[in-house]
């Protein structure tokens, strides 16, 4: 990461104002500055919001290719590049969090970009390791080979930065498409696929814990409810949907708690970290869907911000329960 | 004339290994145990194991430049506390039996052929009678009720190989794991190492092998 | 008899060892007393004996079950050691003879409460089929008297109970419910056994092992340590030790460990009494209302003629006098060869991925029956006996070949033998350490068999050639698991129990083990002896409702 870029460089910017804390605290409007609306606000808290799914993913990416490519001893120069660039835009995701000012970032987006392209060439990689052995496309290699969904969440991490640029900037059209919705529908889609990915480890441990159907069951569904949202019309507030994406995330989290305690009961457990951490349930796993909810809900605050009655939280205070907000 | 052998595994020694996690209690016990077998035949008499020492280096003849691995007192322990398959196929006698006669008739012959003890034959005689035993040549009543063949092939080439590799220092040389509990193995493919097990710092010499296709 | 474990009876006082607590607890233990008829008196806990403790016992029969080997803690007691588990063996006096010897010891029976379980490589096969009509559908050996759907519903339940680890489709034979867990990642050995089977054009599947691949109960996954079939020290093997003894125990059978039985007792009306065993020095009785023998192949028919009285001179169950007779054995035969590549086959169970093609293709072959192969990964004494044994190497070769170690592939088959009367067991003029005359056990391959085997040998020989290894050679002398020697069958005089595993001549005593197989088929058989135990406690049942017992 390139330290104080030119556009950084001593220039006082109007964020300055802003106060600390991230979009997702209920921050108060009333001592906000005159000249940056709120809903002209919205787009940088997002795009923060944003950065920290993104970082949170490069993060998850990071320690979860790390194990795996010492478990695969590294025997291919190329299996340090996930690490490196999961590094960078771990760095610049945080960059983006702790940068206040609503403006794009030629590097931020560099490495988002190189994350894209690493994601996609891990996964051929991942595909090719799969055909080559024996049995090819079998329920043996999906299960030990190369897991073929990991590099995918590189490349989401990298799309998350990069629409966090975007947005940063005010851009309301990303790929020739509106920039919330695509938000929206990259999570949702990247939370099923994560769910695939769970699926299909869940499948190789025989489902042998009840718990261990839930990331089965319930990501899919707020996905379901974050795509919605993302192909119709924005709506001020997404209570439900926020709420079912708030669980995911916190799923997410006791998932980690579940991987730490399955290792521990493996043979050794701690102590044998060096086998169980490797051959246990990955610990670095199940915080993947707490990034991507965190993505959904940005994703919400974008659309809402959208919405007709203005930004969601505005929307919310004021007018909650006019939209004809999805409940179940 | 002794063309050493150089394992391929030359800086790995399983018993670095001891206080991991690769051994449990159970295993240090025992293996604690073996390393310190006393080296004085308790089961032979001293003439027998001179006998059994003279045909332990034949049959797996050891390294120079480390300590040998005491087969003889391994296999002596063995017979003592009758630690064997229990079983006997016809003719042989069971374990210690057959191994008293046998050393006795390898004994017998070596002196009604060359006039001198089995031990203190040159090693190419030492070899060229155990050949003999091998390939059914070797027929002094002494034997009786074995064959030499017999004999040859169900102790000599089973029990002195069994005691040679049920040491840590063979585990080493042919880079074996060794112990392996709590902690097992992680990379199962091929060409693929956990950090605990051995380095190939060389290619194992490839010999001429009449067996081969 | 190996001196290191020590000797005294863990199973005493109400309690028995917890064999899943790292600090060595108990789980509490009914007992019952010598002079009280228990329902159900079982002699040994394998496999067979193992699983109808359990059952039996959960079906509300009052249950002893005797074992002359110790109750081993599997997480304290086992070393990962080839040398050490030799304690595990049933290593008493045996003597063998006949054109093919058997080798006994480690390579064919265990003492230990579970039984030959305790160190079984896991394989957990159904037979094909047509092998339960051999002689109506096959021509060969003889028929069953048990209806394969019926079997079919016994696996399942058995695979349940024992959580196998097996592929998610399994290739050969009628549909199977899926394994309840999923296999294991298979190792380079495996892998290159896979490879040469599609080099061959045959399928080739992860092999189902009874060893968990995920955590269940208090067993973790497993760690692929190798050290199988030599003890599971982590207790993720599902054995008859880790899975039926805790469940017959908490169903409240009692289980005496280092506890011999020498001789049934049959009284007046030729009926079964009881049993007579040694436990700690001294001889005892246990009165009982049945008898069940679950002693495997060789020491099941040595008891049934240890046990013989005025009225029955010839050993108990044996008017047929089939007692002892129709031993069969499985053709283990291998090939090996040597690959540039580093496998190093000790790690994981040894036997990952099979081929079942030539149990299931007929065509093509001169010969009756059927054999699969899987791959290999022998420990260092086990690998230089195949390298002395089968190719008669010493000296400096011995110590050069034996440093190729971890580039060495195998690939070893289970085949078929047919029975053969001549193949036997009977009873010899020596003694063993409790005064019982000891078995002699002759064995013969028939010509069936050798073709057999050569063909499975060439069949290996191109599979290894096809994955590139060189130094080539055949494995020709090895045979494993037993079988026979108590054949059920349809009448009295063709068998020594029925469908039931019940004798005929005294219905109170019964078999349940792998000696009642009349055919031994071309897959591992613990998978089936368990299948037949879980049918015979539930037959038991039925007939005790039925007022037939
Ligand atoms: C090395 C090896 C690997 C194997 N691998 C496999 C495999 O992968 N898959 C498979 O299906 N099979 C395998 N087998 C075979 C399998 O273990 C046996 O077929 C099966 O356990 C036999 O079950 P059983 O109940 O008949 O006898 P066992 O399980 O042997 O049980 C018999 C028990 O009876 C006890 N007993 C005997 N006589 C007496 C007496 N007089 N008094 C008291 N107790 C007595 C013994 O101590 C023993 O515990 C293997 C066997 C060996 C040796
Ligand atoms: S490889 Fe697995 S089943 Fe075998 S001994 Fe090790 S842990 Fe047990």
């Amino acid at each position: 990461m390139q330290e104080g870029s030119c556009q950084d460089n001593g220039s006082h910017t109007r964020d300055h104002a802003a106060p600390e804390g991230g979009a997702g605290s209920s921050v108060p409007d009333a001592p906000m500055s005159a000249e940056l609306a709120p809903a002209a606000r919205a787009p940088l808290y997002a795009a923060r919001d944003l950065n920290r799914c993104s970082g949170l993913l490069a993060l998850s990416v990071l320690l979860d290719s790390s194990v795996e490519h010492y478990r695969g001893n590294f025997h291919n120069k190329a299996m340090y590049t996930p690490l490196s660039v999961s590094t960078l835009s771990l760095a610049a995701s945080v960059h983006g969090v702790t940068g206040r000012r609503p403006l794009g970032h030629k590097t931020r987006l560099a490495v988002f970009a190189l994350a894209i392209v690493t994601g996609v060439a891990g996964t051929l990689f991942h595909v090719y390791d799969i055909i080559r052995k024996p049995g090819g496309f079998s329920w043996q290699n999906l299960f030990y080979s190369a897991p073929l969904g990991a590099p995918s969440a590189l490349t989401v991490a990298g799309l998350t930065g990069f629409f966090a640029e975007r947005v940063r900037r005010g851009q309301t059209q990303v790929f020739g498409q509106d920039a919330a919705r695509l938000a929206a529908i990259t999570s949702a889609v990247a939370m099923v696929g994560t769910t695939a990915e769970a699926g299909l480890l869940h499948f190789r441990g025989a489902f042998h814990n009840p718990f261990m159907f839930l990331p089965v069951a319930m990501p899919p569904i707020a996905a379901g409810f974050l795509a919605y949202a993302g192909i119709t019309t924005p709506r001020t507030a997404y209570p439900f949907t926020r709420r079912l994406l708030t669980a995911t995330s916190l799923m997410g989290l006791a998932g980690t708690a579940f991987h730490v305690y399955g290792v521990s009961r493996a043979m050794g457990g701690w102590r044998n970290w060096q086998q169980n951490m490797v051959d246990g349930p990955p610990i670095p796993a199940p915080p993947s869907f707490s990034a991507l909810a965190f993505a959904g809900i940005a994703a919400l605050r974008l659309l809402g911000a959208k919405a007709p009655n203005g930004p969601e939280r505005l929307g919310a205070t004021k007018t909650g329960a006019t939209g004809a907000v999805p409940r179940a | 004339m002794h063309r050493a052998l150089i394992s391929p595994y030359t800086n790995y020694d399983v018993l670095e290994k001891r206080d991991s996690l690769s051994w449990n209690d159970a295993t240090r016990r025992a293996i604690a145990k073996r390393l310190s077998i006393p080296r004085v035949p308790r089961f032979f008499s001293e003439r027998q194991w001179q006998t059994l020492d003279a045909v332990c280096r034949r049959i797996l003849p050891q390294a120079d430049d480390r300590p040998p691995i005491p087969i003889a007192a391994l296999l002596d322990a063995t017979l003592l506390i009758d630690d064997t398959q229990g079983f006997r196929t016809d003719p042989l006698p069971y374990d210690q039996d057959a191994w008293r006669l046998g050393l006795k008739a390898l004994d017998i012959e070596a002196q009604a052929i060359y006039g001198a003890a089995f031990h203190v034959l040159p090693p190419s005689t030492q070899d060229g009678l155990l050949s003999r035993a091998q390939g059914g040549d070797l027929h002094h009543p002494a034997w009786q009720p074995m064959t030499a063949q017999l004999f040859f092939e169900k102790r000599i080439l089973v029990d002195i190989p069994a005691m040679y590799y049920s040491h840590p220092t063979s585990w080493s040389e042919i880079g074996f794991g060794g112990p392996a509990s709590p902690r097992g193995y992680v990379r199962m493919e091929l060409n693929r190492r956990d950090p605990w097990e051995a380095i190939e710092t060389s290619a194992p010499r490839i010999q001429e092998d009449p067996y081969a296709r | 008899m190996p001196v290191d474990f020590d000797s005294r009876p863990r199973a005493v006082a109400g309690r028995a060892p917890d064999v899943f607590d790292p600090k060595g607890g108990f789980v509490p233990m009914r007992s019952y007393d010598e002079d009280e008829a228990v329902d159900f008196v079982i002699v040994g806990t394998g496999a067979g004996g193992g699983t109808l403790a359990a059952r039996l016992a959960e079906l509300g029969f009052s249950v002893v079950a005797f074992d002359a080997g110790p109750f081993f803690r599997p997480l304290l007691d086992f070393a990962s050691d080839e040398t050490a588990q030799n304690s595990l063996y049933w290593t008493d006096k045996r003597v063998c003879d006949g054109e093919n010897p058997i080798k006994m010891g480690g390579n064919n029976s265990g003492k230990a409460v579970g039984g030959s379980t305790v160190h079984f490589a896991m394989v957990s096969l159904r037979f094909r089929p047509e092998w339960f009509k051999s002689r109506s559908a096959l021509g060969y050996g003889a028929d069953w008297p048990l209806d394969w759907r019926e079997m079919w519903h016994y696996y399942t339940v058995a695979e349940r109970a024992l959580a196998i680890a097996g592929p998610v489709h399994y290739p050969w034979g009628p549909k199977r419910p899926r394994y309840p867990y999923r296999a294991h990642e298979i190792n380079a050995a495996g892998r290159l056994l896979a490879q040469g089977c599609e080099a061959l054009g045959y399928r080739w599947a992860e092999t189902p092992l009874a060893t968990v691949s995920a955590p269940r109960g208090k067993s973790p996954p497993c760690v692929y340590r190798g050290f199988c079939r030599f003890g599971c020290s982590t207790n993720a093997k599902q054995s008859a030790l880790t899975v039926w003894i805790p469940r017959a125990l908490k169903a409240g059978a009692e289980i005496r460990d280092l506890a011999m039985v020498g001789r049934i007792e049959v009284d007046d009306q030729g009926l079964a009494r009881g049993v007579h065993y040694v436990r700690e020095g001294k001889w005892r009785f246990q009165r009982a209302r049945h008898v069940v023998i679950s002693a495997y192949a060789i020491e099941t028919p040595r008891l049934l003629l240890n046990s013989a009285t005025d009225r029955f001179p010839q050993g108990l169950a044996n008017s047929s006098g089939l007692v002892g007779r129709n031993l069969m054995t499985q053709s283990n035969q291998a090939a090996w060869g040597r690959m540039e590549d580093q496998v190093r086959w000790y790690k994981g169970p040894p036997s990952l991925t099979i081929t079942e093609h030539w149990n299931y293709e007929d065509r093509g072959k001169d010969f009756f029956g059927g054999y699969c192969w899987m791959g290999q990964g022998p420990m260092p004494i086990e690998w230089v006996s195949v390298q002395t044994g089968a190719r008669g190497l010493w000296g400096e070769r011995l110590r050069t070949e034996m440093m190729d170690y971890n580039h060495q592939i195998g690939v070893k088959m289970v085949g078929e033998m047919l029975p053969d009367e001549a193949n036997r067991v009977t009873l010899d003029s020596d003694t063993d350490q409790y005064g019982l005359p000891i078995p002699r056990i002759t064995y013969r391959w028939g010509d069936n068999d050798k073709r057999l085997i050569k063909h499975a040998l060439d069949q290996m020989m191109m599979s290894l050639d096809s994955v590139g290894a060189t130094k080539l050679f055949r494995q020709e002398d090895d045979t494993n698991h037993l079988a026979g020697t108590a054949r059920m069958g349809f009448t009295p005089e063709t068998s020594v129990v029925d469908a039931d595993c019940r004798s005929w001549d005294i219905p109170n005593l019964w078999i349940c083990d792998g000696s009642v197989f009349p055919t031994t088929g071309g897959v591992n058989p613990a998978l089936t002896i368990q299948a037949i135990a879980l049918r015979t406690a539930d037959r038991i049942k039925a007939l005790a409702i039925r007022g037939e017992l």
